[in-house]
């Protein structure tokens, strides 16, 4: 008990926000479970000042640009160490956090995710086995945000288990390094970290510079995308980085519900129990509620797959190649969704 | 057409028709003055179509997805491209066969009879899965098809053919017939394909003379109907007027 209150005065003193013009006063304070049930219903807040120093060219991407970060309005430069702020504060409890909030059911999204992928280059030839004569190489993946790596750990076992691949190479990448230190122990010791199948790097989505061009088959984001500030460019990344032929996909809230009396009680249920949910069991009722309130700034499911759309990849499922249907997949009534993107040859 | 003209002709439309413009000229009907849309993007036609080449030896399977994938210059994970996997090589090839089917076939003689015409498209397009090389593997695609999920796509598709194929007929009708010619042609095409499937005569003539009975039934069934229709309305106004005639008020 100690501890708990030790850590929550703790990511008090951390969060405490700064009083810049730029910040509206009224979103950030009190987070009641009334007020923000309330505030699910109001437009986003306008940024309520413009820093007056620097005037926003039209046409050009100020790089301190006014961004969103939950329901609060803050300028873009500051987004990404708010949000490493956010999972610092989650990261040893991450994934029972996962499991508390989702009722386990994240497992199955990401058990699906995976398996709909097919990750792992299965072996040809008449017998099964695997000709010497064709040099395969086995995939090389990217786990984006993948910091405390279930989603790599399924990758690897799918590949190795399903498609009896025991070269596909998987790449942890994360912003923050204390997810990817949750990582690291999740694979210390294991088969794939002696195999030299998975390595880790700490690097920013949206500059991937250490990776080359061309030379990924697989790019995946689950429930990391939300929290980029520029999602755009991030997209333009993972076009660059993929191989010609190469798959992006991305697992992601989606802020509303298609049936509106489930999305009442979905949002009922995330807004009311999933802070109180971080408040008791991780002491931090703050990270999860820029979680709540990021699902709910994310684009819709229709708009999202327009954004992929634009950074030039070729959207699986729609019917004609254009149009404004499909192109998605709903999961659990559409609480989360898979989307799919295929890099043009 | 530019963009002016485009917003001027939009904003001169009733509000409430605004929304037509605005969505994608994609037609329910067969137009004669516009070229049909096509139905797969590039990169999906080049993997389906290299995919279905790889049918006759690795069947309806994921592998041949894969392998089509790679022979089209694409990776083994592009195969994520088609959602419903092995469904939608199944499905590439109903769709193709169906828009092939009017390349495969020509009617120069006028007084081919409708009824002949629909018996020699159905075998034109029975012989499409001979010619193609999958119908030693048909089968798989039929249990596919017959899954739970694919069945909606799989009966639109099927009543789609039978749509074609009246059309290609010449037929006009749009009467209630209109419904169970295309329900009955679905029908005997379906009993068809699965017999074309354990078919093992030379040049698949046992599927020819099943076809023809099947046909022939259908001719005997229908005219037993319209006649007994024929005649229950005929006893029906001649009970109308001869009750008539006895002084009911009818």
């Amino acid at each position: 008990m100690a501890s708990l209150s030790l850590r929550t005065s703790r990511h008090l003193a951390t969060s405490t926000r700064t009083t810049a013009p730029w910040i509206c006063q009224s979103c950030c304070q009190s987070r009641t479970f009334a007020s923000s049930v309330s505030r699910n219903q109001q437009p986003p807040p306008p940024p309520s000042h413009q820093d007056p120093t620097q005037p926003p060219l039209p046409g050009t991407r100020q790089d301190d640009a006014p961004t969103h970060f939950g329901f609060s309005t803050i300028p873009s430069t500051l987004k990404a160490s708010r949000v490493a702020n956010v999972f610092s504060s989650v990261a040893s409890s991450y994934d029972t956090m996962n499991d508390l909030m989702s009722l386990g059911i994240h497992r199955l999204w990401k058990d699906h995710f995976v398996r709909c992928l097919n990750p792992g280059i299965r072996p040809t030839g008449p017998a099964g086995l695997r000709s010497e004569s064709t040099k395969e190489e086995g995939q090389r993946i990217l786990d984006i945000a993948g910091g405390t790596g279930d989603i790599a750990q399924r990758m690897l076992d799918h590949a190795t288990t399903v498609n009896k691949d025991m070269k596909t190479h998987v790449t942890i990448s994360d912003i923050n390094p204390e997810m990817l230190a949750e990582g690291r122990k999740r694979f210390a010791g294991s088969d794939y970290q002696l195999a030299g199948r998975v390595d880790f790097l700490e690097a920013n989505a949206e500059n991937l510079s250490t990776i080359p061009s061309n030379s990924i088959d697989l790019y995946t984001v689950a429930f990391g995308i939300r929290n980029f500030t520029h999602k755009d460019q991030a997209l333009r990344e993972a076009f660059r980085v993929l191989k010609p032929g190469g798959v992006f996909a991305c697992l992601e809230f989606t802020p509303h519900l298609s049936n509106s009396v489930l999305d009442g009680l979905y949002k009922r249920w995330s807004f009311g129990a999933i802070p109180l949910i971080g408040q008791v069991v991780a002491g931090d009722r703050d990270s999860y509620q820029y979680l709540v309130e990021s699902i709910e700034r994310f684009p819709g499911q229709g708009e999202f797959r327009d954004m992929i759309k634009e950074a030039g990849f070729l959207v699986p499922g729609q019917e004609g190649g254009e149009g404004e249907k499909g192109g998605w997949e709903d999961l659990s009534l559409g609480i989360a969704a898979v989307h799919k993107g295929v890099k043009p040859v | 057409m530019s963009s002016t003209t485009a917003l001027r002709t939009l904003l001169r439309t009733p509000a409430s028709l605004r929304l037509l413009l605005l969505q994608t000229p994609r037609s329910t009907y067969h137009s004669y003055d516009h070229a049909e849309q096509p139905v797969y993007r590039e990169a999906e036609r080049t993997i389906l179509s290299s995919a279905l080449a790889h049918v006759p030896i690795h069947g309806f399977t994921q592998e041949a997805l894969t392998l089509g994938a790679k022979d089209a210059g694409y990776l083994d994970i592009s195969s994520n491209l088609f959602p419903k996997g092995t469904f939608d090589l199944v499905k590439y090839h109903l769709v193709s066969q169906r828009l092939g089917l009017k390349d495969r076939i020509q009617f120069p003689d006028e007084n081919f009879g409708v009824g002949r015409k629909v018996r020699n498209l159905i075998l034109e397009r029975l012989r499409a899965n001979v010619d193609t090389g999958i119908v030693t593997r048909w089968q798989e695609a039929l249990a596919i098809m017959s899954l739970a999920e694919n069945i909606p796509a799989s009966l639109r598709e099927l009543g789609a053919l039978a749509d074609e194929m009246w059309f290609l007929a010449g037929d006009t009708a749009v009467d209630a017939s209109w419904y169970t010619k295309r329900a009955s042609l679905s029908g005997i095409y379906a009993a068809a394909e699965i017999y074309q499937t354990t078919d093992q005569s030379t040049e698949y003539r046992d599927t020819e003379q099943f076809l023809d009975r099947r046909l022939e039934e259908l001719r005997t069934v229908g005219g037993a109907v319209s006649g007994t229709l024929g005649w229950a309305g005929f006893q029906a106004g001649a009970m109308v007027n001869l009750l008539r005639s006895k002084g009911v008020m009818i």
